[in-house]
Parts: C-alpha cells; structure tokens; sequence
C-alpha cells in the first residue's frame, strides 16, 4: 500500500509539470498581454496613456522580459508559496485571491455532497426496481438535470427565488453581512443563497453518478451470490446493504476524479451568472484582462485541486478493492 | 416399448437386477430440444441481429433513435419545414407572445387556425401589448408557397410546409426583439447545433482509438505516456480551459471557421474518455485467445488492433461515442453564453440561449428561452440512445 | 443664468459672487457654528477629535445656491446605496463627486469649485488662487506646497515621470513655467495659448496638478529616511520607491484608504472586496446656502456585482441610484419593479452625438476601397439608403433622435441642417447617385458590382459588445440590398478591432459617434478635425498628427485639410465670434461631406433614483465627458427626505 502510494505520489509530479507549461502557453496565446488590454480600456474612456509610460510600465511588470523567463519567474514563485502579482488589483494574487479559494472549496464540497445525497437513493431505487415507474420517471429528473445549460437554469432559479422567496439577487448573502463577523444570520444568509448554485451545478453531476450506480448495482443483483442468497433465505433489504452495495458504492469513490473538474468548471460559469465570490468569477475576468499571473495560478489551483482529488480517489480505491493494490492497475 | 426381463416381477419395489433395457428406436440426438422457428432463429443469430433484438426491449432507447433520426433528417429540410425565411423581420410584431393553433372557432370544426394580434403600444411602461382577437380568424396553409428562401444556397424557392394565412402571422413560438419568428430560428439553429458535435465526436474518437489503443497494446512506455496525457488533459476544469482556448481563436475569421474551430477544441478535450475505455478493454483482449492466434500467426499489431480487437468491442465504442454527443451540444451552448463560441449572424440553439440570457427574458418575454427545450430534448434523446446501445453492446451477457 | 467668457483679462468670480447674489448677509462659516453636526461626525466632535464644522471649513467656502428649480435646502445624514461592475470602477466616486479646481455646472458652464477664484490673462497665464484654510480631508492643510510638490518633485522628477509631465500640459508642445506667488496662489503661464486648460481641469478624469504633500513626502527618496522608504517599499510588494509612490499616491482610483483627498466622500475599505463603504469628507470645502456643510449624504456605500445582474439588483430595490450599467431595454422590466420597490426610473439623456455611427475607414489599405470610400457621393448614397426612423421605430420605440452624427438640439452650435443632411431615407437617390459613380453592373444576386469585379459587399466589423450594434446592422443590411448593397457583420474584440481600424485593415467601422455631443463654442472641436488616431474614419491621419509627423499618413484630402487648418485656427482664436464661426463651419463640412455615418442619437438612459432622494433633475444629461455623469448635478447635494435621512439619528 505504501509503495502505492509513493508511486502514485510520484507519477503526480510530471503531470503537474507539464500543466503548468500548458496553462502557461495558455495564457500568452492570446496576442498582446495585460498592458494593452488596460490601455484599450483607458482609451475607450477617452484617457490619453502616452508610450513611454507605456515602456515604462511594461519593464515595470517585466513584461518585456522573454517567454521562458516569465515561466521560470512564475513556477519557482509558486513553488515558494507566491502565487505572483495581480496587475489588475495591484496586489499579490495571495491577497486578492484570499477568501475565494475557501468560498470555492466550501461550494464544491457542498455540491458533491449533494451530488451523493440524491444520486445515492435513486441509484439504488432504481436498480432494484428495474423498469418500473419509478425507475422511469427519476432517471428522466435525473437527466433532466444534466440537460438543461446551467447559465439557463441559473438565472431561471436567481429570479424564482428572488421573486418567490424575496432572496437578494446574486451573491452569496444578502449585501448587509458582507464584511460583517460571521453570525447566525450571516450564517443563514450563506445558506439561502447556497442552494440554487449547488442545485444548478449539482444536478449535472447526479445523472452520471445515478447511472454508474445503477449499473454497477444491477451486475452485482444479477450475479451467483445473490440468486443464492435469496434461495437460502435472506432478507431481500439485508442482502442488499450487505453485500451488493459495498461493491457498488466502489464509483462514489473513484469518481470523484470526475466529478471534481466538472464541479468546479460548472461553479465557474455559474459563478459568473449568480455573481458568487468564488474563483469562477475571478478567473474569466482574469483570463478576459489577460491578468497573467492571477490566471495562471488560479488554473494551476484548480487543476492542482484536481490532480490531488484523483490521487485520493486512487488511493481510497486501492484501499477499497485489493486488486488493484495487487495488479497495480486501476479498474474501473 | 421394450421387452421387458423375463425376472421381472409386479408389483413392490424391484429386487434383485435391474433388467437391461434397450430402445430400438433411431437415436435423434436433438430430439428432446425441439426448437421452435423463432429459436432456431435466435441461437443462430449473428452478433448484429442479436444486439438489434437487444436494443429492441429498450423501448426508451428506440423512440430516441427515432427521433434522432427525424430531427438529423429534418436538418436536409430546414427551410420547407419552417413557417418563415431565418431573416424575415417584422416591425409591427416584436416580442409577439407565441399563438395557439385552435380547431374549433365559437363550436365550429374550422380546421387548424391561429387567432390574429391586436397589438398596443403603452408608452407609460415603453411595453407593447398583445392580446389575441378573437374575431380574426387565420386558418393556416399547409404545403403552400410563402417566403421565399435560397435552399443550401443553391437555388430560390417558397415552398413550404406550413404558411401562414395571406397576410396573417404564425408565431408559434413567439417573435424575439426584431420581430423573427421563433419557430424558424430553432429549426435552422438544429442545422448547426446538431452537426457541431458530430464533427468534435469524429476527432475525439480517432485521438481516443489511436491513442487509446497504442497504450492497450503495446502497454510499456506508450502505455505511461498516454495514461500521463490522459491525466493532464483531465484534470483541467472544462471551462477555463474552453475560455481560454475560444480567446485563442483569431477573432478574424470568418464565423464558419470559428464553428470549425470550436468543433476541434470540444473535439480536443473529449478524447480522455474514450482513450481510457478503448486501453482498459485493449488490456483484458489481447490476452484472448483469437489474439494470441494472429500474433502468432505473423499479422501485424496494427492488423491485430484494427480487425480483430477493436470490432470485438465497437458496440460499446459507438455506445460512448453517443454519450459524448450531447456534452459536445452543451458545450457549444456554454461557449456561446461566455460570447467565445458562435454569435450573431450565425443561428445556433447556444446562440439564441445566450441572447435570452437576460432578466428582460426571464422577466417579461419568457418565450424567448424555449430554444433550451430542443436542447433538452436532443441531449436526453442521445442519452438513453447511448444507454439502450451500451445494454445491446455485449448481447451475450 | 449669467454667461461668462474667457476672453482677455476678465476674472472668473466663483464663491464671493455667489454669496452675495444670494443676498446673504452673514458669512456661511458663522452660521455653520450655529448648525449641529452631521450625524457621522456627531460622536468624533463630542469626544474632541475633530474640530466643529465651522472651523473645519475653509474661510469663504464654495456656496452651492440651489437656485434651479429642482434644488432644494436638505438636511444630513443617512447611507446611499450604488451599484458598481468592479472594483476598477471605484474611480466613478472621483467622477461622481466631482470636486475640482474648476468645474462645469448643471447648465454646462465652468466655474470654480476647489478654487475661489481664476483669473486668465490672454488665454496663456492662468492663476488659481485656493481658499484659505481649505484642509485635506485628514486636516493638513491644502496649500500651493501641494502644486509644487507635485510640479517638481513628481511631475518633473526623472524617477517619477520617465515620459515628463502629462502630455494635457502642453501648449504647442511648450510646458508651462509654474510659480508659487504665495500659499494659496498658483500660476501656470505659457508662451502659447492653451484653450483646452480648464476643460482639461473640470474633466470627468481630470488633470491632476497637486498632491498630498504631507502624505506623500514619506514615499519620496528626496524627503524620507531611507530605512522607512525601504521597508515601506517591501511592504508593498513594490519593485523601488518610484514603483510604490506611483502606487500610492493615485487621487483618481480610490485605491489607497489613506491617501487624503478633496472629494465629498473617501474610501474607508482596503480592497479587494465586494462592498466599499465611502464616508463624508470632514473638511469639504462647500456648503449650503444656510451654512450647512456638505455632502448631505453621510455614506455611500458602494456594492460590487456583476454588470449582467446589475439591471436584475436594480429591479429588486438593491440600490438608491443607479445608472451606469442600465440600458434603454431595461426600462420596462424597471418600470416594473418600480411597482414594488420606492423607486423612480428616470429618463435623461445622453450627450454623445450618435449612440453609433458608421465610420467608413478613409485610410483603408484596399485601393480599390480606398477610391470608392473617399468618393464623397458613394458615402451620400449610403446614409440616403439606411432607414433611421425604422431604427427609431423597432429598438427605441420612437423615443431616439434619428440623424447624423453631429451636434444635438441642446447645443447652442445646433442647427438642424446638420442633422438632416442626406439623412432621410431615400433609395431612389442612393440609387441614383451609386449608378452615377458607375457601379452599375450587378451579379447573379442583385448586389452591384465593385470596379474590380468583386461584389460590392461592406464588411462592417464591431467590438462584438454589444447585441444593439448587430440589430442596427441587420436593419441597415436590409436597407442597403435595396440599393444593391450587401453587408456583412464582422464581430471581434475591442482590441483586435481597434488594431486593425488603425492598421488600415477595415473597411467599415461601427461606434459610438461624438464624445461631446452639446458643445460651446469655448470647447475643443477636436473630434471633427484629423488629430486623434482613434477616429476611426481616419486613423492614420490622426497617428499623423499625433506623432508629429512620425508615423500614419498626412493628409491628403482637400475638405479634412481645411478641418485641420479650422481646428489650428480654433486653438489660437481668443474671441468668441471666431470661434463660433469656427465651429459652425466645421459642423457644415462634415454634414455635408459624411465622413462618418450617424444613425441615432438620443437613445435615453434610464436612471434608477429612490422616491426619498432630492436634489436630482427629473430629467437631465448622463454623460462622460463633459458632464462627469452625475458629477455636474452636484451630488453632494442630494439627500434623503424622509426617514433615511433622519438629522437627529
């Protein structure tokens, strides 16, 4: 297990590696950088820059330094804890960034927990009961779900619960609490807006899940043990939990490896609708500015956050089904 | 019968030898399985006849296909079977609420008709107000001659399959804010959003089989390398990568090159997940006998790869195929809501949901976000597609 | 209202004048020590922090007389609430408060406001003289320490201003001497004339000519100790001293909570944040007529959202006023929610000269472009062949100015010749005029065809922002296939669009038309004249201009050279009566000579405004520059009737 570990561990290096080049190849293939971006923005507002504030600026921010030495700046600085310089805010990107990465964290979790929560008694429901109704009927919400564009359902939802329940429009809690201490009101402000980003983002994830569990839990009902099971007497519900479905939760586990990207791509687009403070927001409006350093180490965030979510799932996974720690590979 | 042993006794249980008994009849080694017609036909199947029996039971899955194939046909038809020209505008009926086809008119069978607009002008709230009259009575045509259009461009014609009475309106959907019916825009907008995915399908799938299947054969360093590409092109979150691709695309080319071009970059992303597919399975067949046989009997890897493992398991290959379809049209739509995908003039279903992506929409003229039901209907339907295929893909089981 | 002119030696009276057209008898400073303290402020005087609102005014502050119809007196107290799209946008507190050395008024017509008084000598040497005992707003007092601190310590300093003082500065390419009389007397003097100075002054973003002194002595190699300079330097996160007083010292932006300013409210909240409180300045110079120190408002409360929910917050009673970010299709669903919410939803009205024009690119690379754009009766044809009064009629309602891209009714320059000049809708003339450039042969199409064979198709191309443009542009390609015409939209990006504009890449631009759209004659003609490279229907004219001579292209037009020579005239004139001339023939020449296509103009701006907040014109003008947007309407003077503004809180 532990060989598995540092293996799998150190398989992890090259991959972040390679991404920080390509996020940082990313970031510069749009032509001109962040300074004339800003300077097309003064302009259209009828501000005058003249050109040698201009040079001045660019040495200034060592844009004018070559590819490769803006990379080497950028990747030693993140090693080091730093993720560089947001020109847009004029402050380092720890600073700017600050609150956002835990509000992020805080909704992806929450969405996957969500995720689970309802996908985990369909699943099951549905297996068991195999073309009925029921069966029907949630699979069809279920991929409902995944169907409809979230910016859609987004706004839909933002004027619905502003218009039903009287919920501020966007953001995470009505506007009083922003830079209030945490309080109970606070606290239930967070929640009343918590729930139509976790809904909208959520449900995409659910149909997946639903399905893997379904069929994973229909080979298990169908295999030898079972029929036997049942033949010698045990109680349909017992046999269940007990066996079939230890196996079948083994995609909760191993999917969280997808199901992280695809949450925290969703809360990005999402974010920009509902105007939450998570990283989303930040970043479209980063890689729009060409806001280079507070692009680049978002994406290295959240692709890290990535990477590592899918080492857990390995590793819980190795733990789970013993094949794999003896094979070495991973079965899915 | 036989003839029974001479010991024998009647009655009570026997004693002694069992006498040896012998049928004299002909011996019909098949005959106490009497196959019926039918299965005879079933065990001596194909594997092809076997999946399309398969799929059959899938009742969801085959109104899918159906429709599908109505919808992809339909792209062949687009101008007969929109009511109107993509382009026509009409100044007297902006934002139109969408009109209901009756059949009856005050209890009398009149045919199917739609009521006409009476229409006001509130200066107060710069609203315009539409009721329904329903003393205008305008009974629609049907394979009649209305606008005019040029069919794929090659040629002028006005034939259509439903028209409007002569100088009514049929906004069956609504009019958005220059006044072009709703109804027409979905129809033409299926031609784009139906075919953006199939070509990010095709690039996806020839990166997954190659890639997927290099690592699955040949396992060893190719088989690393391709499990670290998979990894890195995983890992990203969709969106910001999308994002920061779309601003990557030159802003000069024309909008058929930014399709294309966005057609390669879903395509590009897409790949991982039949890669791994196409590897694991890769991995468990070569080990098969029939394998074995051909290596052994000289043919090459790649004869190997492409003519004996890879049919063995193209139903599950078509089936993911299908499952990637629909993130390719929620793709498209997504890109377009960010303004990096499609944008006006070009009609596409992402395109008109990114134009209704506003309060004024959602507020006042909620008609104008009925291009996501297309879109939901066409992701759902490729969905239980994929599903009824993936249960038909291994008939043996 | 009386109108002053700048011509020779007269003197621009400010606060003295007003006080006594008021009739007021008693100085305004002894009636405040009679008035209680704002509600913000009550508890820092009592404790003793902060001296009482008579002395923290200056002796003769600036007395805002409320004499138009829609001022009244108020009272203090209570929080404003806005709407920002980011936090760049906390710069809009410095457009919105608008303290300024000299400012426009509600009328359009500059007077002083930071200073008491200006006298100009010859339209080159102007000398400001401050209010005495005018302080910043952290108490130090604001003197001409302040201008020259800035003159030659930042603006004149190597370190600082690597390209030198602001370009606005000069005057025939000539810097100003500045002089420091006394401590509250500044002078600027030039040896040419610089007309342009105060507008430049009063701006929306003006020119800045002082700074903090006291503050920003410390940030200064020449003034502070090394070690401090050092340490504060990497407290920053700056690269060197020059890097972090550039930082620091930004009076526009609101960046920087400690930096003292002039303006009505201050920033009290460090970014990067979503919400920014802005509390009243205790030592702002102005008051009202009773004495009363203004603003009335205590807080402005600035709320960061995303601009695509800015309409929805708006529409759910989120902000008290709010207009940037609203447009004219949001008016009915506001108008709605103004049934729920105490709000009104006003309509003012913009001043630029057309909500868009056409810009047929003069410099465009294509030769065969080239000869046909500068044909003046192919760009006749095109305006005769586009149907404003449909635009007006489907997106506006009716409620818009159809026309050209010139001056608007408002105006005192206006003349509706100028507006109206082949600007009706007329295909048979477009037509006529099209055959008589000799374009008559057509292809398979309809469409006509160009010299060279091509078909005649106008590849228009946008900054892709907004869904407005690409509407206007499907009416005016319908319109123009009725005269053979194709179009073609083109949407890309701000940047890409701008480059290839100037790079003589594009044919035909789409933009907003005049910035100032309701000039004087006393205001620069500049946009209708070949100086600047970003108009986009001659941009390397302008480039030209701009660089004296080292890049773009001189000008090779007969009409747009007699534009430049007027535009050269202009800036030397001193009287009024030329300078109208000037203008007027200026105005004539580009209506009749169609150098850019104006479509609509007039396009009202919602303006959302609670039920409770007076002092503000029922209707009134949104515009950047001149105008500040709600700078002009002095909105230190708006305050709360009602419980919102409750004095004794």
């Amino acid at each position: 297990m532990f060989a598995y570990t540092i293996r799998r561990i150190f398989t992890m290096i090259p991959t972040l590696i390679a991404i920080s080049i390509i996020v940082f190849v990313i970031i510069q293939l749009p032509p001109g950088d962040y300074l004339s971006t800003y300077i097309a923005e003064l302009q259209a507002q009828g501000e005058g820059v003249d050109q040698q504030r201009i040079d001045f600026l660019r040495e200034q921010y060592g844009l004018d330094e070559p590819m490769w030495q803006q990379y080497l700046t950028w990747v030693t600085g993140l090693l080091q804890g730093d993720l560089g310089y947001s020109f847009e805010y004029q402050l380092p990107v720890n600073e700017v960034v600050g609150d956002r990465l835990l509000l992020t964290f805080v909704i992806s979790v929450v969405t996957i927990l969500f995720t689970y929560a309802v996908s985990f008694p369909i699943g099951v429901y549905t297996a068991v009961k195999q073309y009925s109704i029921g069966d029907y009927t949630l699979s069809f919400i279920g991929f409902l779900g995944l169907a409809t564009p979230n910016f859609l359902l987004a706004l839909v939802l933002l004027y619905f619960a502003n218009v039903v329940f009287g919920t501020s429009i966007g953001g995470l809690m009505d506007p009083e609490y922003v830079n209030q201490p945490w309080s109970w009101g606070k606290v239930g402000s967070v929640l009343e807006h918590l729930w139509v980003p976790v809904v909208v983002i959520g449900t995409s994830g659910t149909a997946a899940m639903i399905r893997r569990l379904r069929a994973n839990l229909l080979d298990e009902l169908n295999k030898q043990y079972v029929i036997t099971g049942l033949a010698k007497g045990l109680p349909p519900g017992r046999l269940l939990i007990k066996y079939p479905l230890r196996l079948a939760i083994n995609p909760f586990i191993s999917d969280i490896g997808n199901l992280l990207p695809q949450v925290v791509s969703g809360a990005a687009v999402v974010s920009v609708v509902l105007d939450l403070p998570t990283t989303g927001q930040m970043l479209i409006g980063a890689l729009k500015s060409q806001d280079m350093y507070l692009a680049g180490s978002f994406l290295m965030f959240l692709a890290t956050l990535t990477v590592i979510g899918m080492l857990l799932s390995d590793l819980a996974l190795a733990v789970l089904d013993p094949r794999i720690r003896l094979e070495g590979k991973a079965e899915r | 019968m036989s003839s029974s042993d001479q010991s024998q006794s009647m009655g009570g249980p026997p004693r002694g030898r069992i006498p040896h008994t012998v049928d004299d009849q002909p011996f019909d080694p098949g005959g106490d399985e009497v196959l019926t017609p039918e299965q005879e036909r079933l065990y001596m199947a194909s594997q092809w006849r076997m999946m399309w029996l398969k799929f059959r039971r899938h009742k969801l899955a085959v109104i899918s296909g159906a429709l599908l194939l109505a919808l992809y046909l339909s792209i062949l038809v687009s101008e007969v079977l929109a009511p109107y020209n993509l382009h026509s505008r009409f100044t007297d009926h902006i934002y139109a609420p969408p009109q209901s086809v009756h059949l009856f008119h005050e209890g009398e069978f009149v045919g199917p008709f739609v009521y006409g607009y009476e229409k006001k002008l509130n200066m107060e709230t710069l609203e315009r107000e539409y009721t329904s009259n329903p003393d205008d009575v305008q009974p629609l045509r049907f394979f009649c001659s209305g606008d005019s259009y040029r069919f794929w461009d090659l040629f002028q014609a006005d034939f259509h399959l439903v028209c409007p009475a002569e100088g009514g309106t049929l906004f069956l959907l609504g009019t958005d804010r220059l006044g072009r019916d709703m109804l027409s825009r979905i129809i033409y907008g299926a031609r784009i959003s139906l075919t953006i995915g199939l070509l990010g399908i095709a690039i996806s799938f020839l990166l997954g089989i190659s890639i997927g299947g290099a690592a699955g054969y040949y396992g060893g360093w190719v088989d690393s390398t391709a499990q670290r590409s998979i990894e890195i092109v995983r890992s990203f979150p969709e969106i910001p990568l999308w994002l920061a691709l779309s601003a990557v695309l030159p802003v000069t080319w024309s909008p058929i090159w930014v399709y294309f071009g966005i057609t390669v970059i879903l395509g590009l992303l897409d790949w991982p997940g039949l890669a791994r597919a196409v590897r694991s399975k890769l991995l468990s067949l070569r080990e098969e006998d029939f394998a074995v046989a051909a290596q052994l009997m000289g043919a090459r890897p790649r004869r190997i790869i492409f003519r004996h493992l890879l049919p063995s398991f193209a139903s599950h290959l078509i089936a993911s195929a299908t499952l990637s379809i629909p993130t390719m049209i929620l793709g498209e739509t997504a890109l377009s809501f960010l303004g990096l995908g499609l944008r006006p003039p070009i009609t596409s279903w992402g395109v008109l949901l990114s134009e209704a992506q506003n309060i004024n929409v959602v507020a006042l003229y909620p008609w104008l976000m009925l291009p996501v039901v297309p879109v939901i209907v066409v992701v759902l339907a490729f969905n239980f597609l994929g599903d009824g295929l993936r249960d038909a893909a291994d008939p043996y089981r | 209202m009386k109108r002053i002119h700048l011509t020779r030696r007269e003197v621009l009276l400010g606060g003295a004048a007003s006080l006594f057209a008021a009739g007021v008898a008693r100085p305004p400073r002894l009636r405040a020590a009679k008035l209680p303290e704002p509600p913000l402020l009550r508890p820092r005087v009592e404790a003793g922090k902060l001296p009482p609102m008579a002395e923290r005014l200056p002796e003769t502050p600036a007395v805002e007389a409320m004499e138009r119809e829609w001022q009244q007196i108020g009272r203090h107290g209570g929080d404003l609430r806005i709407l920002m799209g980011s936090e760049r946008d906390l710069r809009q507190m410095t457009v919105y408060g608008y303290a300024r050395l000299v400012g426009y008024d509600a009328d359009l017509e500059l007077a002083p406001d930071i200073c008491e008084r200006v006298e100009v000598d010859d339209g080159r040497i102007f000398t400001f003289h401050l209010r005495k005992g005018h302080r910043w707003s952290d108490g130090a007092p604001f003197t001409s320490e302040d201008f020259r601190y800035w003159w030659e310590d930042v603006a004149n300093n190597e370190e600082l201003s690597p390209a030198g003082p602001p370009i606005r500065l000069r005057a025939d390419g000539e810097l100003p001497e500045v002089s420091f009389p006394d401590a509250t007397t500044v002078r600027f003097a030039w040896s040419a004339r610089n007309p342009t100075f105060l507008h430049d002054l009063a701006g929306p973003r003006p020119l800045y000519l002082y700074r903090p002194a006291h503050y920003m002595k410390r940030f200064h190699k020449a003034y502070a100790e090394p070690e401090a300079l050092q340490a504060a330097v990497q407290k920053h996160h700056q690269r060197n001293w020059a890097a972090l007083h550039n930082y620091l010292d930004d009076l526009y932006k609101f960046d920087n909570p400690e930096l003292p300013c002039l303006q009505p409210w201050i920033n009290t909240t460090p970014g990067p944040g979503k919400r920014f409180i802005f509390e009243r300045n205790p030592y702002y110079h102005r008051v009202d007529p009773d004495g009363r120190q203004l603003p009335y408002i205590d807080r402005v409360v600035v709320g960061i959202a995303d601009p695509s929910i800015i309409p929805a917050k708006t529409g759910s009673g989120e902000t008290d006023l709010q207009a940037r970010y609203l447009r004219f299709d949001n008016y009915t669903f506001l108008k709605q929610a103004a049934d729920r919410f105490p709000l009104q939803v006003r309509l003012w009205q913009p001043a630029t000269g057309a909500k868009e024009a056409l810009y047929p690119n003069l410099n465009v690379n294509d030769p065969v472009w080239r000869e046909l754009l500068r044909d003046v009766r192919f760009r006749r044809a095109l305006s005769l062949a586009i149907d404003r009064h449909e635009m007006n009629e489907v997106i506006y309602y009716g409620l818009a100015l159809p026309g050209n891209n010139t001056v608007l009714p408002r105006s005192p320059l206006f003349k509706k010749a100028y507006r109206q000049a082949w600007a009706e809708f007329d295909l048979d003339k477009a037509n006529a005029l099209l055959d008589e450039i000799g374009l008559t042969e057509r292809d398979g199409r309809g469409f006509r065809k160009m010299p060279d064979g091509r078909r005649l198709e106008i590849v228009v191309e946008t900054a892709g922002e907004s869904t407005e443009e690409s509407d206007l542009l499907q009416l005016i390609g319908d319109s123009w296939k009725k005269a053979g015409i194709a179009l073609h939209t083109n949407p890309s990006q701000r940047e890409v669009f701008r480059r290839r504009i100037f790079s003589g890449e594009t044919v035909m631009g789409i933009w907003k038309g005049l910035e100032n759209g309701v000039p004087t004659a006393e205001m620069s003609p500049r946009e209708l004249a070949p100086v600047d490279q970003y108009s986009y229907q001659w941009p390397k004219w302008g480039q030209h201009y701009q660089t004296r001579g080292r890049s773009g292209e001189p000008v090779d037009m007969e009409q747009p050279k007699r534009l430049l020579e007027l535009y050269e005239q202009w800036r030397q004139s001193t009287e009024q009566e030329t300078r109208t001339e000037i203008w007027h023939e200026m105005l004539s020449i580009h209506a009749e000579r169609q150098y850019t296509l104006g479509l609509i103009a007039n396009v009202p701006q919602p303006v959302v405004v609670h039920n409770e907040l007076r002092n503000l014109p029922k209707e009134g003008l949104y515009n950047w520059d001149p105008g500040s947007f709600f700078g002009m309407y002095r909105l230190d003077a708006a305050f709360w009737a009602g419980e919102r503004g409750d004095e004794k809180a």
